[in-house]
């Protein structure tokens, strides 16, 4: 699959193919502390420098270019090698990178970045300006989807006045810039390298050459990927020599390869296993909502409101009172995430909404909505219709749900608890291609449920789904066919905001009127758990993870 | 066996490549899913898909890209994948020799292994052995690969910590030729015997019962009158017609050599084939199931074709005209 950005789907999916059992009590990582680094800089103490890092990668990337997908496995594998602009801190805080300072002129429309003088291509080029130019306007903008949807409308022109200044020119004031500009959104690639070839199929997507602590070896379809440190890295050589990149299709294998210390490091673990792994003492742990293929992701519940039985808000409230989502979060995650608390993630602390009040578990009030809204439940509890508008008196309440294979546990369960309310479920598995097209091209559908990835910025991953310009053919977008005006004008104004605290109240009006509304319902926010041997610090959980990594002998 | 008879069947085997390929095209067309919108993943607009559609030519109509598929085919070109941008026959032409490297020598193992079974419950039938080995053969047979595969991963890698766990090779390199060479076959080891194992239990019963038929046979009374020793008869003179149901068996299984390993090569991270297809298929990554289903195809064909070829020297008796 062009692991269609669900990265989210591979890593659940392995733990849900996995996940029969019984429910685990909950792994023991802090879940206040989602993405705190497992420690800071390596020290001194750290033992020998130097040394292999081994980490398992679950999918043969296909390439390295990372500036041409939104595939989570390319990302995952490559990015090492690159960077961004800018980075993002672990609370999406920019901070600088190939960029070293930026300025935003007072009218929002115009960001100017000034680059560091001392960054070399691992091929030995120097890097300008011009790869910057290059890289958004033949590359990003052109085959990087996430990039270019929220980008290419609004981007006037990209200059180059000189070697180290970028200057962004946007049409109308532009706010989520700078949280769109790290490696995984925009990786800057060479444009002695790209120029003059077709960036889809060039051969360099199979020796990348970047600016990344670590530098290309190479790399063995289905096999391995490997790098070496980059002696003339910007932030300084990384104590690690060589990374090794092997691929585990199989997540189980790849678990029993970090408990034998053949692995030193995890992208994700399957929920069952981590009870196991938390009683080793040789394995440590990183949560984090963050993933190369997507930040910040939702499991979210879609209602298609042209179906006349969920254009009623009763009805869809009534659905929301009725599903237990800590059952969600603890049977179907092992507590891997949080319950979601608003439409927009915590993560983006920011943008989400604190103490908005989303319908509560309460099968009580969910049945007396269904009944007010005209569903009668009978003897043998299923619902029937009586005199609701566009439904033929008689009609059962029934629903279908669609899903990808991997989240069959998520449709299970929200099928035995609205159940419970006497509102009857068909689950129907589709493929992501399939799904793709039955629900966003086909609208063939009552109900779903999408990991909705937030992004880094709202702009990116949020938008998209109540927009309603964006109801239509394009995957992962506005599937509930929701139309407000007023969310229309607000996300408009906090595009074009700069000041964050600005846009964050503008998008707390947002939530605020979609809580209302229930185009969607918001189950739980998912996390991944990184692993690692601890004889191994200084990691990141994203993005370049392992640049300050080091391995002491085991 | 006439030349004739060898260019008849060549020539028969035209008409199943065109079949191959104007079926496996349709049915590939009529799945549902559409490449682009697996290519785009979460994001895009109508414009980017429109520009992946035209790169890929799937604004075509349906003959004509078929037209166009087909030409290539007869070329050597097996088109450019969606999702890597390469030619198909680089990527199945890396892939391919793990895969052949891995069912060849589940194969040798399994034909060897099997028939020594077969042959030594048929001299000891209806004992004590014959039986166990019958219900061994049975059980294996009866358990799931995947089940086999973690079992032996379990108990080899992380028990006994004996052999690796996955993939073709170590992760820190051994040095020199030699070391290359026991590295490759320590991670050999595990999957070719996962893999093997399912057909031992089948070319074993089919031995039991083809040596069981022979050796009540004239000929083998005749050779046991003659007073040649017992292994002698057994190997010299009953296997070769005790081996043609086996060779059936072998025939139709050679097919799969290059498909049939999916799931070990999944669980052992063994870098074929078998673990690209799954991908291409969720992807709908269009040339690589394409061209997939060629290779596996005309395996199929060529494995029919060597298995009837070898009826005639195993028993000189068949002859094709």
């Amino acid at each position: 699959m062009r692991i269609p950005r669900m990265l989210i789907a591979p890593i659940l999916g392995t733990f849900m193919v996995t996940a029969c059992g019984a429910p685990a009590s909950s792994p023991s990582a802090d879940p206040t502390a989602p993405s705190e680094r497992a420690s800071a800089a390596p020290t001194a103490s750290t033992g020998t420098e130097g040394g292999t890092l081994v980490v398992a990668i679950s999918s043969d990337p296909g390439h390295l270019n990372p500036a041409i997908t939104t595939s989570g496995g390319t990302h995952t594998a490559s990015e090492l090698l690159y960077n961004g602009l800018v980075g993002l801190d672990d609370a999406l805080n920019p901070v600088p990178e190939l960029a070293e300072s930026w300025e935003i002129s007072d009218d929002g429309r115009t960001y100017t970045f000034t680059l560091r003088d001392d960054v070399v291509w691992h091929d030995g080029e120097a890097f300008t300006s011009e790869d910057v130019k290059f890289s958004f306007e033949e590359v990003l903008l052109q085959f990087h989807a996430r990039t270019r949807a929220s980008m290419s409308s609004s981007l006037e022109s990209i200059e180059a006045p000189d070697e180290t200044t970028v200057v962004f020119n946007f049409a109308e004031p532009y706010g989520p810039l700078l949280l769109q500009l790290d490696v995984t959104e925009a990786p800057i690639v060479a444009k002695h390298i790209y120029e003059g070839t077709d960036p889809v199929e060039a051969p360099a997507n199979l020796e990348p050459v970047g600016t990344g602590p670590f530098k290309f070896v190479s790399y063995t379809p289905e096999s391995e990927i490997r790098f070496a440190a980059n002696d003339d890295y910007f932030r300084g050589r990384p104590a690690i020599d060589e990374v090794v990149q092997r691929i585990f299709p199989d997540s189980g294998s790849a678990v029993i390869a970090l408990e034998t210390g053949d692995v030193h490091w995890l992208w994700g673990v399957p929920g069952p296993d981590q009870e196991r792994l938390q009683a080793d003492d040789s394995i440590e742990f990183l949560r984090t909502n963050r993933n190369p293929g997507g930040a910040n992701c939702i499991m979210t519940v879609g209602f298609n409101l042209e179906n006349p039985i969920l254009a009623d808000v009763d009805v869809r409230t009534a659905i929301a009172h009725a599903l237990d989502r800590q059952a969600f979060l603890e049977r179907v995650l092992f507590n891997e995430g949080r319950v979601a608390e608003a439409p927009i993630s915590s993560g983006i602390g920011w943008a989400h909404a604190e103490g908005l009040s989303l319908p509560a578990f309460d099968t009580n009030a969910s049945a007396t909505l269904l009944d007010g809204a005209g569903w009668i439940a009978g003897s043998d509890g299923t619902r029937t219709a009586q005199g609701v508008e566009g439904v033929e008196d008689g009609t059962p309440l029934a629903i279908n749900f669609l899903h990808f294979p991997t989240f069959s546990r998520y449709g299970e369960l929200l099928r035995t608890q609205l159940g419970e309310v006497g509102i009857d479920v068909e689950l129907v598995p589709l493929e992501p291609p399939v799904f793709a097209e039955t629900v966003f091209t086909d609208r063939d559908f009552d109900t779903n449920i999408v990991s909705y990835c937030n992004g880094t910025d709202p702009e990116i991953g949020v938008r998209r789904m109540y927009d309603s310009a964006q109801i239509g053919p394009v995957p992962f977008s506005n599937a509930a066919a929701y139309s407000n005006p007023d969310v229309d004008a607000l996300f408009t104004q906090a595009v074009q905001t700069i000041d964050l605290e600005e846009r964050g109240e503008l998008y707390r009006q947002i939530q605020e009127i979609v809580a209302e509304d229930l185009p969607y319902f918001w189950l739980v926010e998912t996390e991944a758990t990184r692993a690692y041997r601890s004889n191994c610090s200084g990691f990141i959980a994203y993005a370049q993870f392992a640049e300050a990594a080091s391995c002491a002998t085991e | 066996m006439s030349f004739r008879y060898v260019r008849r069947r060549l020539l028969q085997v035209i008409p199943s490549v065109v079949g191959i390929l104007l079926v496996g095209f349709l049915l590939i067309e009529l799945a549902p899913g559409d490449p682009v919108l697996a290519l785009a993943g979460e994001s895009g607009d109508e414009a980017f898909y429109a520009d992946v559609r035209a790169r890929f030519g799937l604004d075509r109509p349906v003959a004509e890209r078929f037209a166009t598929y087909a030409t290539n085919v007869l070329r050597g070109d097996l088109g450019i994948s969606y999702v890597q941008g390469r030619p198909v026959v680089d990527i199945i032409g890396e892939r391919i020799w793990p895969t052949l490297l891995l069912t060849g020598v589940a194969l040798v193992l399994s034909t060897v292994v099997g028939i020594a079974l077969g042959a030594f419950a048929a001299t000891r039938r209806r004992t004590a052995t014959d039986v166990g080995i019958q219900i061994a053969t049975l059980t294996i047979d009866a358990a799931p690969i995947f089940w086999v595969g973690q079992l032996a991963i379990l108990a080899f890698a992380l028990y006994l910590g004996v052999l690796p766990v996955q993939g073709m090779s170590s992760a820190v390199e051994p040095d020199g030729v030699l070391a290359g060479i026991l590295d490759l076959g320590r991670h050999l080891l595990l999957p070719a015997a996962v893999l093997a194992i399912g057909q031992i239990a089948v070319v074993a019963r089919m031995a039991r019962i083809g040596f069981i038929e022979e050796l009540s046979q004239d000929y083998v009374r005749t050779a046991r009158a003659k007073g040649l020793a017992e292994h002698r008869v057994v190997l010299g003179h009953a296997m070769r017609r005790a081996v043609i149901p086996v060779a059936t068996v072998i025939g139709g299984r050679l097919g799969h050599l290059v498909s049939g390993a999916v799931i070990v090569e999944i669980i052992f991270g063994w870098p074929g084939l078998g673990r690209m297809l799954v991908i291409a298929m969720q992807t709908r990554d269009m040339p690589i199931i394409m061209g997939m289903f060629l290779v596996v195809s005309f395996s199929v064909i060529i494995a029919n074709f060597i298995t009837d070829l070898s009826y005639g020297w195993l028993d000189p008796r068949i002859a094709y005209r």
